[in-house]
Order: structure tokens, then sequence, then C-alpha cells
């Protein structure tokens, strides 16, 4: 990773026209990935709990989707900091950001309603049956909708044609190892966590 | 271009302490796996 970033940073800048603002590409979007990564796998782990009814699915399940939330906080942040540089203001209601925003609702939610019912086993099938409801919308906020309707945001849109997006080879040999390592930390991390809720799990039936 | 090597030395001191401690936590993890049950 330490070569990584020393190239994102001694290397021109990605995208020309943008400037010097446009290195944020490297660790924006692979931020992006690994939270729709993250949301996918909490529904995967979500369909194996109802399945399997194995309460190991359901921690799964929900540090996934903890993940794949901070992991779209931090891209949530760090294009907030990009549009503040490039558009002026953090804000800007533009089709990208309201459809991040509504995402980070949806999975808020998904964390309200645990947090709503006591039950164990009932709030581990009603945020499992969620958690497959919610990915449904994944795909559509985060690659159909925001390309549907013109942007600020720089690659598929048309009120900004100076900021399009196209990759060069440098680019793409700083993008893709950035990629991989973002995937390889949330595996890391994902993994750790569900070890720890298993070591505590395991602890808690000890006591019983 | 100044500006930019202050934002990678402060990029690489976070990823380096989080890799650091990732690492450490990871070790500790084993150690209670590890333990007799």
């Amino acid at each position: 990773m330490c070569a990584v970033i020393v190239a994102m940073f001694v290397t021109p800048a990605p995208q020309q026209v943008i400037g010097e603002s446009s290195r944020i590409f490297y660790f924006h979007v692979p931020q992006a990935w690994v939270s729709v990564l993250a949301f996918a796998l909490a529904m995967v782990f979500s369909v194996r709990y109802l399945r399997s009814r194995q309460p190991a699915d359901d921690d799964r399940a929900r540090t996934a989707a903890a993940l794949g939330l901070m992991f779209c906080l931090l891209a949530t942040i760090t294009g907030s900091l990009f549009a503040r540089v490039y558009w002026g203001s953090f804000w800007n209601w533009d089709p990208r950001e309201m459809s991040i925003f509504v995402l980070l609702l949806i999975y808020f939610a998904y964390f309200a309603l645990r947090g709503a019912i006591e039950v164990e086993e009932r709030r581990a099938a009603l945020s499992a049956v969620y958690a497959v409801f919610a990915f449904v919308t994944v795909p559509l906020l985060v690659f159909v909708l925001p390309r549907m309707v013109p942007g600020l945001h720089p690659g598929a849109n048309v009120a900004n044609e100076d900021a399009a997006f196209s990759m060069s080879p440098t680019v793409a040999v700083i993008f893709f190892p950035a990629l991989a390592v973002f995937t390889v930390l949330f595996v890391w991390i994902f993994t750790l966590a569900s070890r720890i809720q298993a070591l505590s799990r395991a602890d808690e039936e000890k006591d019983m | 271009m100044q500006a930019n090597y202050v934002v990678m030395a402060v990029t690489l001191i976070v990823w380096i302490g989080l890799f650091l401690f990732l690492m450490r936590l990871d070790k500790k993890v084993r150690q209670l796996e590890r333990r007799p049950k």
C-alpha cells in the first residue's frame, strides 16, 4: 500500500482539468466499491441466516452492513471534500449525492430496526429480510440512477463534460492496486470482527 | 507540489498506523482462539 500511496502523490493528477483534487479519486472510488461489496456480503449472510438460522450468520451480516456503512460514510466525506474544492460547496444535492444520502439512510434504518427489537431470533430474522430488500436498491442507487440524470459528478454526466473521466494507463496502474488494497483491508477487518464475535458468543455460551 | 508531500506523509502515517493496529488485533485474537476451552 505504501508504494501505491507514494505513486498516488508523485504521478501527475489523474484528471488534468480538475487538477490536484482529482487525486481523491484513488481513495473515493475504492471506498464506494468496498461499500457495495460489503452490502452485497450483508445480503448473502442474511440469506444464509434465513436458511440456516445460525446466529453466526446474523453476526456476519451485521458486521458486513456496519463496515459497508462505514466505507459509504468515508466515500461521502471524501466526495464532499472534493465537492468543496471543485464545486465550491460541501453539499450540492447532485444526483450522486442524493443517491448516496438515500443509501446511507437505508442502512442507518437497518441498525435502527436492529436496535428496536429485543428478542434475538426475531431481530435476526426481520433484519435479514430487511437487508435482502435493502440490497435491491444498491445497484440502482449506485450505478443506475446517478447515470440517468445530468449532474456535476465526474464520469457519466452531461452538465460537466470538461471533467469527463477516461482512465490513462498510468492512472489504471495505480487505481486497480488501490482497489485491491481497499478490498483486502475490508476482508481483513471483516474477518477479524467475525472472529471476535465468534469468541464473544462462545464466552457467552460458556457462562450460561 | 510541496503540499502534496505533506498530504502523502499524513496518509502514509494513517495507513501504517491502521496496519499496525490490525496486526496487533489479529495477534491478540489468535492468542484468544488458541486458549484452552
